[in-house]
């Protein structure tokens, strides 16, 4: 194991200190030892792998090794808690979610951290569509009697979701309101029980990422109504959009985006926010990602302004949606 | 009953059963009270001592008749933390030490097994009574607490009944020495290993470990707590790659 | 049936995949290596020395290495990440037997008789009996996912909230059963460890219950944490009470062989062959199912023994039925990742992850679209069996030879390494202390007659209990009668309410000999 670990560390640094010598010395003074990267999920989930294909790029631009960092409890919050306590110099970032850095907000009352306040905004990395999933045998055939179908039955039918706070979990609040219905929630603990049971057909539909349920609509184990997105999405080209299918008020995504504790100076900001550009233009981080069913932001979406402006409008979009239902 | 000797040790032995049944019916005040002495040092969040002791004192002395008249009068007005616990914890268990003063206990193990049981479950009621019950059809978050909690209360009071019914072995023989210093090497690791790595913390809570017993030569000790300590920081960080501190904090800066 | 044999040989294939090294050591010349031979042998081998560590978790092993495996290739990573998980339950029947700690939930009821066994001398054979074992049903239940794969998925989706619900009902009566002493005491136990499972955050609301603001506790108490404190340091704290040294230095001279006897082979045969089909069978089963196969087989062995008062004594049989039930489960467990393509726990969780990281999203046509990696998983899987036991059967000698060690050396390592390997799990240091704090409990537990196994099984299943008789009631609008007139969930119920009155009966007849007889030394 460690001789695995022990080569690439020599590896890097041997890289590390070839790209130091080379570089100018005025242009690279920020990474001079290994930054650490906070994913607040367990390795292998959707925000680790985001994180863990975008930094692998960004350790090559800054010449410096990204450690990723997986610290899992209460919903991601313990990690961005201690991210937003972390020393401001550039070395402790985060990788956070929609969950983290704007649901949050609503659902825990005593949050010991304020995503716009304690934290400065780098960048987007990749956005997840959410789709609309249903049992294979659940009556309607389209979004708009499935619209119908939950209308008139609300009281009957079951929605599944992979535990208070998941993204699966606060999507389909946001539908139940723009619906104006309130179904009976079945709480799963996580995505794969979930699908589990919507796969069996104990559970009537669920809202999801698109990565998890894939390969279950192409086998036709659970068919997909819509996905929450502007545009249709190249692994799933039969699914139409929310728009197209008639409920354009339902728009969602699961986003990852990377911050720096508050008070990061602007210069650190800045390398940090052109590294993760870049990795988003190389080819091969562009395949991974789409493979994985995201979504790429464009160059404007990119920018720390722009972060923040999300963040801005995702806690006013999650706040009257979730606030009632704890 | 010819055995008067049998008898007044017995009377001996509830006496001092009573005692500790006195104790820990309050057991949560003390610990609250000594922890907020902790607060003081800006360690552990919480109320100051004197708010404590004024607290809690007020709902032991005043809880109970207060919530009897609240109950009299209609009063539907929350009660405190504090008062809760005086009323759903410690008058219970007062109310068990008293009638234990007047009981013959013919297995001392059974009965205060389950009597601690009993309290233990009351304390659970305690600590999930201000979560929500049942909505409608679906369970709240305290309904499952609550249910477990009374199943306990009763088997509790069932297995203390049992010590009073039947004859059983009486009280187990307790010793001192190796819960304290196991303790007090496991309380040592836990504090030091942030600030002071795998090495020193290691080596120390081997050596405060080894005072548990009589039967430590020191020399030996000493030597083996060393290799455990290499082994265990070449083991634990390199072999594995768990990520830990090796040295002191003030030693690596 | 063709099929099969094309299917392994193409899995077989895969394995023995050579490629040649050539280190500028040889100066040209090559040698032939099998990376994923390789890979499998280092899996077996991490995963034997995860298990033997305590405290340190499969999860959070796999976790640990996952990133390792990103720049390996899919095939070798997964069987490597496969090797970590089945070396791990191998490994972690060795400290339940030698000093009483469970490593996993699924070893605890290995700990009740493979410790006796160890403290009559007879550590060997109890270690060896649960390699045997292990390699059997790994065998079994590799051949098993080969063949039957595909139709037992069936199984893991009749299984809605209201029969995982009545099996977690059926498994907590197993609890009781599988008690040496009283059946009172038994059930107060398992509801303390359902109350302890209660501790953390809501699964439906997301409200914080019992926790007391310590952020420690939001999410729960680790199965870790209690198992290392009532199991581990309760027993180093009672060994250490003034004259146990008798009975210690008793143990360390009885030691007798180390292989086990023809009289052994023949008891615990039956008992492997038991515990391979109920954990085949209960292993599919996603969430608990390896723990309730543990325990069912345990209980199964006991109640048609015809001497039940052996087991909790040192019943090699009660070695040998739940390690060939957790190690078949661990294997089956497969079948729902692999047909599916759902992630039964927290491990296989990961194994998803790192597939996803390659860029195979695995779903119910992985089988179709990577037979290479389904069936190169599959053929490793016997492979890793066949290198466990080699590597395990050698180790009984150099375990045993531990116990040699005098006490007072042994002890200060054991608390070194449990409060490391807690402390690993979480980086919390409030985890170690709460350990401590339960091995407090578990001494007094032990003061007081009380057992810790039914516990830690209640502590386990009682999460999932909950939450399925949530989610049961949930679905059926409050309807209690959905848990009778489900077909499968009635005939679990019944086989509960059986065992409860088989178990309750003679108890309520007669308090049970075995009170009076048990002198727990």
């Amino acid at each position: 194991m460690t001789f695995i670990r022990a080569l690439t560390g020599a590896c890097a640094a041997a890289l590390t200190s070839l790209c130091t010598f080379i570089a100018p010395a005025e242009a690279q003074t920020y990474p001079t030892r290994s930054i650490t990267m906070v994913v607040p999920f367990a390795a292998g989930g959707p925000t680790d792998v985001v994180a863990r294909i975008v930094t692998a790029h960004m350790a090559q631009t800054l010449g410096q090794s990204i450690i990723i960092e997986n610290v899992v409890g209460a919903g991601g919050t313990t990690a961005t808690t201690r991210a937003a306590r972390a020393a401001n110099d550039g070395y402790t970032l985060i990788t956070g979610h929609m969950g983290t850095h704007a649901a949050s907000v609503p659902l825990y009352p005593k949050l010991a951290y304020h995503p716009e306040k304690d934290f400065e905004p780098i960048a987007l990395l990749a956005g997840t569509p959410i789709l609309i999933l249903a049992r294979k045998d659940f009556p309607p055939k389209d979004l708009k009697e499935f619209v119908a179908y939950v209308k008139a039955n609300s009281e009957k039918v079951n929605a599944a979701h992979a535990g208070v706070g998941s993204v699966s979990h606060v999507s389909c609040e946001l539908l139940h309101s723009i619906l104006d219905v309130k179904p009976v929630g079945v709480p799963f603990n996580g995505t794969g029980p979930a699908m589990n049971a919507l796969v069996a057909g104990q559970v009537d539909y669920m809202c999801d990422q698109i990565v998890n349920a894939v390969p279950q609509i192409n086998a036709g184990t659970i068919k997909a109504y819509a996905i929450a997105t502007p545009e249709r999405n190249p692994s799933l080209p039969n699914v139409p959009t929310t728009a197209e299918a008639g409920l354009p008020k339902f728009q969602a995504q699961a986003w990852n985006a990377m911050f720096a504790p508050k008070g990061t100076s602007a210069a650190i900001v800045a390398s940090l926010n052109a590294a993760a550009s870049k990795a988003l233009d190389d080819e091969t981080v562009r395949k991974r990602l789409l493979e994985l069913g995201s979504v790429i932001p464009g160059p404007a979406e990119r920018t720390p302004e722009a972060l923040a402006s999300l963040v801005k409008n995702e806690i006013a979009k999650w706040t009257p949606v979730l606030k009632p239902a704890t | 009953m010819a055995d008067t000797m049998g008898h007044s040790a017995t009377a001996n032995r509830n006496t001092s059963v009573v005692i500790s049944f006195c104790l820990l019916a309050i057991a949560p005040q003390i610990f609250e009270f000594i922890w907020s002495f902790g607060t003081m040092f800006g360690w552990g969040a919480g109320r100051g001592p004197a708010a404590v002791v004024i607290g809690h004192g007020t709902a032991l002395l005043a809880g109970g008749p207060g919530a009897l008249l609240g109950a009299v009068g209609g009063d539907t007005k929350k009660a405190s933390s504090d008062v809760l616990l005086a009323l759903i914890y410690s008058y219970p268990i007062f109310a068990v030490a008293i009638l234990t003063i007047f009981m013959t206990i013919r297995s001392a193990q059974d009965y205060v097994g389950g009597i601690a049981l009993l309290a233990l479950a009351l304390f659970a009621l305690w600590a999930s009574s201000d979560l929500q019950g049942m909505r409608g059809f679906s369970f709240g978050a305290g309904t499952a607490p609550r249910m477990f909690g009374g199943l306990l209360v009763a088997l509790g009071a069932g297995i203390a009944l049992t010590g009073l019914l039947t004859d059983g072995p009486a009280m187990a023989h307790y010793a001192w020495r190796g819960p304290l210093f196991v303790m007090a090497s496991i309380v040592f690791f836990a504090l030091a290993i942030r600030p002071l790595g795998v090495v020193v913390t290691a080596f120390a809570s081997f050596m405060i470990a080894a005072m548990g017993t009589h039967e430590t030569r020191w020399v030996e000790a000493v030597i083996v707590g060393a290799c455990l300590t290499l082994g265990c920081a070449l083991l634990f960080p390199y072999v594995l790659g768990l990520p830990m501190p090796m040295f002191p904090r003030f030693l690596v800066q | 049936m063709f099929d099969i044999f094309h299917n392994l040989g193409l899995g077989f294939g895969v394995v023995f995949q050579i490629s040649w090294w050539s280190p500028w050591w040889l100066y040209g010349a090559s040698l032939p290596i099998s990376i994923n031979i390789l890979m499998c042998l280092i899996g077996a081998l991490v995963g034997t020395l995860v298990g033997v560590l305590p405290g340190i978790g499969t999860v959070a092993t796999v976790a640990m290495l996952l990133p390792i495996t990103f720049g390996l290739p899919p095939i070798g990573a997964l069987i490597m990440l496969a090797g970590i998980y089945y070396g791990a339950q191998y490994g972690g029947s060795t400290t339940s037997i030698l000093v009483n700690i469970p490593g996993e939930a699924t070893s605890v009821v290995t700990a009740i008789d493979g410790h006796q066994m160890a403290k009559q001398g007879r550590a060997g054979p109890a270690l060896a009996i649960a390699a045997i074992g292990s390699f059997f049903a790994g065998c079994v239940a590799t051949v098993l996912i080969a063949v039957l794969g595909a139709p037992l998925t069936k199984l893991a989706l009749a299984f809605g909230p209201a029969e995982y619900f009545s099996l977690m009902v059926l498994g907590l009566i197993f609890a009781v059963v599988l008690a040496k002493g009283s059946v009172l005491k038994a059930i107060a136990m398992i509801v303390f460890g359902l109350m302890l499972s209660m501790v953390g955050s809501d699964i439906e609301t997301g409200a914080s219950r019992m926790a007391f603001n310590i952020p420690e506790l939001a999410d729960g108490l680790g199965f870790a944490t209690v198992a290392m404190g009532v199991f581990g340091f309760a027993e180093i704290i009672r060994n250490l009470d003034a004259g146990a040294e008798m009975n210690r230095d008793l143990v360390q001279q009885k030691i007798t062989g180390l292989m086990p006897t023809r009289k052994d082979l023949i008891d615990s045969a039956p008992a492997i062959l038991r515990g391979t089909v109920l954990g085949s069978i209960l292993g599919i089963l996603p969430g608990g199912g390896a723990v309730i196969a543990s325990f069912a087989s345990y209980t199964l062995e006991k109640k048609i023994a015809k001497n039940p008062s052996r087991f909790g004594r040192g019943a090699i049989e009660g070695v040998a039925a739940p390690e060939s039930a957790n190690n078949a489960a661990a294997q089956t467990s497969f079948i729902p990742l692999l047909t599916l393509g759902i992630p039964p726990n927290a491990v296989m969780a990961l194994m998803v992850g790192a597939m996803t990281i390659h860029g195979i999203v695995p779903g119910p046509q992985v089988m179709q679209k990577q037979p290479e990696l389904v069936w190169g998983m599959i053929a490793s899987m016997w492979i890793g069996n066949l290198m466990l036991i080699i590597i395990n059967l050698p180790l009984v000698g150099i375990w045993v030879r531990l116990l040699r060690v005098p006490y007072r050396l042994m002890f200060p390592s054991i608390v070194i390494f449990c409060a490391i390997g807690i402390y690993s799990v979480n980086n919390a240091p409030v985890d170690v202390i709460l350990a401590g704090v339960f091995g407090l409990v578990g001494y007094w537990l032990i003061k007081h007659d009380f057992e810790p196994a039914p516990l830690l099984l209640g502590m386990v299943l009682g999460p999932l209990m909950e939450e399925n008789l949530r989610r049961a009631l949930l679905i059926s609008r409050g309807d209690w009668s959905v848990f009778l007139t489900r077909p499968l969930s009635a005939v679990l119920l019944a086989i509960a309410a059986f065992l409860l009155v088989l178990t309750v009966l003679p108890a309520l007849r007669a308090k049970r000999d075995e009170v009076f007889t048990e002198s727990e030394n």
